[in-house]
């Protein structure tokens, strides 16, 4: 029981850090990028090339992976969302499934990604290292994964809220044409954002490397359960978002210890009906007045 | 729409002889023949995603999901049932319709990514339930699949080529006219504006339905068609793979209609054959042609061609048919007012209505009575909440408190459409007029709930439009119009029906002078042919002239209400408008 909530807590990390970054792009560009999990698995992927080639530890890796993780976001924000823009929000959400395809089969076409998942080296000794709190089995990397989240919260934290830019970025998403006419330089504050979300999402797939594998065709799967996780905790909350990207992973790990493996993808899928028709603001939101 | 609807009437016979120059050439070509029998089969799918997307605006990532319903249905009923194809189809259809429904459903309740998201849900929920299911052969699906046949001909190999493309052809024909008739209408004044849709009487969740119980049912029979014709499904051939290759078709084609998914699904279905051994790469190029199309085309081959002579959309509707107004027509109009009669002694009661936004009191205890064949006018300084009680007592948004009866009715908990069609009519402060639909169109949508028959509704939109001394703009795109005209059509529109009772919302805002006294007549005209008009205003002049009645809202509350004279001259009104001296 112990063990299934903490391996749900630490996969609830990656739903975690995609659900933040789907909330940041939506936030900044009114779309939700389907591509979002195939960015997690192609960080993964370049932390392992990092490791393997460069034979570099895996906390340089992680580093290499989110910076590559926010030049592939500039990149996709500039060639891609930028000037997909004007064919309205279908377009732009189309243009973001074209790139799954493009990231999906893409990286399987790249030597030593393949299509089968692979194991990252651990952050410390072996992967199978444990710990015994209580009698029960602890995979040491999971702590590691934890302590990761945690830095990756408080440095999103820092950033939006006590820094001049993060500030300006809220603006630039709350009220684009305000924000230009104080000033601020609305195109950057969203490539700034998408790269960011991007970069998360890389780092998310590296951190649970170790544990979970990197690589394989699981990232429109990822996207679901974050976009599942946002809706949970809330899709206008930052912190609903990492709250329901725990409580998805920790619920699935639960599920997977009474159904099979190939029914709990679609009770996990259902969760986000239920919480659409039972809660719509999801579980940390606030429920807004809409006045026509 | 009706222009470039007509303009793929002329397109379609032109794709039906590529059809069949390209099967007679296949005769003895396998490989080409199988590729045509794939294009013809996504096709079928296509064309139900391409009337989704582009004439309703609603987004799927999941049809796959449909399509594999269609397909097990075909494959478990024959090959372990042993059932014929044709009832065995029919069941996959019937199925496939009804899980349309179901997302339908769930459409009216989320809408944009919420949507895009729970479509994508229910693809991969579909192939978990095929993967998992053991009577569906789990990961290996079911193979053997017999042959559909149609007395002893097996519509097999060269055979199934005819068979599909008879299929979307037929398919096609079917959904052009679906779309030039009633049910596109309706879907079109849903993808312009779904609240001025619902304002003129359109039932637009109803048609929300039965556009995805339609594209359901479509991706469904493309199902039964490829497991008849493959013989195999395997749960990892109708994935999500297979949802975006269609959203890749539309696109690729251009969305809306018949003709793009046509062409997209050709398109695709050779690239399938051609790219054959160049998998992954294959899959690569798909996903940057749709980002490249969204970018530089985003209307699709369908966007190129319509540029292009014989198929550019002509003339658009409305300007063949009507006479270019006369001088004397809108004098002429005035007598042709149809007199209406409201069915009860007081067409409209708002009884203590109270509206709340969170803690803001929009309207607040609200209460009066309309006598009919009266002209009232409500005012008050911005944000009394003028629009929101019209809101109300059109079916937009829940009351707080209290109750409206609209010919003697109590209409609390009504959808707009129901209320539109007891006999109302409506105008907005900012004339939501259907933008990509001509002026004649947009009144024959105001008359949607007035008639059934084509011609019944098109013969009293004209009638309508002359009647305003507007027919000669009526082929005029809404979009394009003068800010005057805008007026005067979304007029046109709330009045086709012959409503009894009439709400008008700001309707002098921007206008000139001349165009205010036509207003005036307008509005004259219809409260003697016995509509009761209840108008929101603030020119002063125009409400004082023609008011029988004036009903002033400050914060939400009633503070004045009476004749025109007294309400001028009452104190509290005089407070509201300029202040108070001891303020």
């Amino acid at each position: 029981m112990i063990q299934l909530i903490v391996a749900g807590l630490t996969v609830g990390s990656a739903y975690a850090l995609i659900a933040l970054g789907l909330h940041i792009i939506l936030r900044s560009t009114r779309i939700v990028n389907f591509a979002q999990g195939e960015f997690s698995v192609v960080g993964g992927l370049l932390a392992l090339t990092f490791a393997q080639t460069l034979h570099v530890n895996t906390w340089l890796a992680l580093a290499g992976a989110t910076l590559c993780g926010f030049m592939l976001g500039l990149g996709f924000e500039r060639f891609v969302l930028r000037p997909a823009a004007r064919s309205g929000e279908a377009g732009l959400t189309i243009a973001t499934v074209g790139m799954v395809f493009v990231l999906l089969y893409g990286h399987a076409l790249v030597p030593g990604w393949g299509s089968l998942p692979q194991p990252l080296p651990a952050f410390s000794g072996e992967a199978s290292d444990v710990f015994h709190v209580a009698g029960v089995a602890i995979q040491v990397q999971s702590l590691w994964v934890g302590a990761l989240l945690l830095l990756a919260l408080a440095a999103m934290y820092v950033f939006f809220e006590r820094t001049y830019f993060g500030k300006a970025i809220h603006a630039a998403a709350n009220d684009p044409l305000g924000a230009r006419l104080v000033g601020i330089d609305v195109a950057s504050a969203r490539a700034v954002s998408v790269a960011l979300a991007i970069a998360l999402a890389a780092y998310g797939g590296t951190i649970i490397g170790p544990i979970a594998l990197v690589g394989g065709a699981g990232g429109t799967a990822l996207t679901i359960k974050g976009f599942v996780a946002a809706v949970v905790g809330g899709l206008d909350s930052p912190a609903g978002c990492v709250a329901g990207g725990l409580f998805v992973g920790v619920a699935e790990k639960l599920l997977g210890g009474v159904f099979s493996y190939g029914v709990v993808d679609p009770l996990v899928y259902s969760l986000l009906l239920v919480t659409l028709l039972v809660r719509p603001q999801g579980l940390f939101g606030k429920r807004v007045a809409v006045r026509d | 729409m009706i222009a470039r609807l007509r303009a793929e009437a002329r397109l379609l016979p032109v794709l039906a002889a590529i059809v069949i120059v390209f099967g007679i050439a296949a005769a003895t070509n396998a490989t080409f023949a199988q590729a045509g029998t794939y294009a013809a089969i996504y096709a079928t799918a296509a064309i139900g995603l391409s009337i989704l997307l582009g004439n309703v605006n609603q987004i799927s990532v999941g049809q796959a999901g449909f399509f594999g319903i269609g397909a097990y249905s075909v494959a478990y009923c024959t090959a372990i049932l042993g059932w014929p194809f044709w009832p065995a189809a029919l069941l996959g259809v019937a199925l496939a319709a009804l899980c349309g429904v179901a997302v339908g459903f769930i459409a009216l309740r989320f809408r944009g990514h919420y949507l895009a998201m729970a479509t994508l849900a229910f693809g991969l929920i579909a192939v978990g339930v095929f993967h998992e299911w053991s009577a569906l052969g789990g990961a290996a699906g079911i193979a053997n699949i017999p042959y559909a046949r149609l007395g002893s001909i097996s519509l097999s190999g060269y055979a199934g080529y005819w068979f599909a493309w008879i299929a979307a052809l037929g398919i096609a024909v079917v959904s052009l006219n679906l779309l030039r008739g009633r049910t596109g209408r309706a879907f079109e004044t849903i993808r312009n504006d779904e609240l001025a849709a619902e304002m003129v009487g359109v039932p637009t969740r109803r048609y929300k339905v039965i556009a995805f119980a339609y594209a359901g049912a479509l991706a469904g029979l493309a199902g039964a068609l490829y497991a008849s014709v493959l013989g195999i499904v395997v749960p990892d051939a109708v994935g999500i793979a297979l949802s975006v290759d269609f959203l890749l078709m539309v696109v690729l084609g251009g969305s809306g209609g018949v003709c793009g998914a046509l062409l997209g699904a050709a398109l695709i279905g050779f690239l399938d054959i051609a790219g054959h051994q160049y998998a992954n790469w294959r899959e690569v190029a798909y996903g940057a042609l749709v980002i490249g199309v969204v970018i530089a085309a985003p209307g699709g081959i369908m966007g190129l061609v319509r540029r292009t002579g014989p198929f550019k959309p002509s003339a658009p509707d409305g300007a063949a048919e009507l006479p270019r107004d006369t001088p004397q027509a809108a004098t002429r109009a005035v007598s042709h007012v149809a007199p209406v009669s409201a069915p009860h002694a007081v067409p409209l009661d708002v009884r203590g209505v109270t509206k709340r936004f969170g803690g803001l009191v929009a309207v607040d205890d609200v209460s009066f009575a309309l006598q009919p064949g009266t002209l009232t006018s409500l005012i008050g300084p911005n944000g009394a909440g003028k629009t929101t009680l019209f809101n109300l007592i059109c079916g937009v948004g829940a009351v707080t408190n209290g109750s409206v009866f609209i010919g003697g009715r109590d209409v609390s908990g009504r959808r707009p459409h129901r209320i539109a069609a007891l006999g109302v009519g409506r105008t907005f402060q900012n004339a939501r007029l259907f933008g990509e639909m001509t002026v004649l169109e947009n009144v024959m949508a105001g008359a949607f709930r007035a008639e059934r028959a084509e011609r019944a509704v098109r013969e009293r939109a004209r009638a309508t439009l002359d009647r305003l001394g507007l027919s000669r703009v009526a082929a005029t795109y809404a979009k394009d119009l003068a800010f005057g005209d805008r007026r005067r059509v979304e007029l046109a529109r709330a009045v086709a029906a012959d409503p009894w009772l009439l709400l008008v919302d700001e309707p002098a805002a921007g206008l000139n002078a001349s165009e205010r006294a036509t207003l005036n007549d307008d509005l004259l005209r219809l409260r003697d042919a016995g509509t009761t008009l209840l108008l929101i205003e603030h020119d002063m002049r125009l409400v004082m002239a023609i008011s029988e009645r004036v009903i002033v809202l400050e914060f939400g509350r009633v503070i004045a209400d009476g004749d025109a004279a007294a309400v001028r001259n009452d104190p509290a009104v005089i407070a509201a408008y300029l202040g108070t001296s001891t303020s």
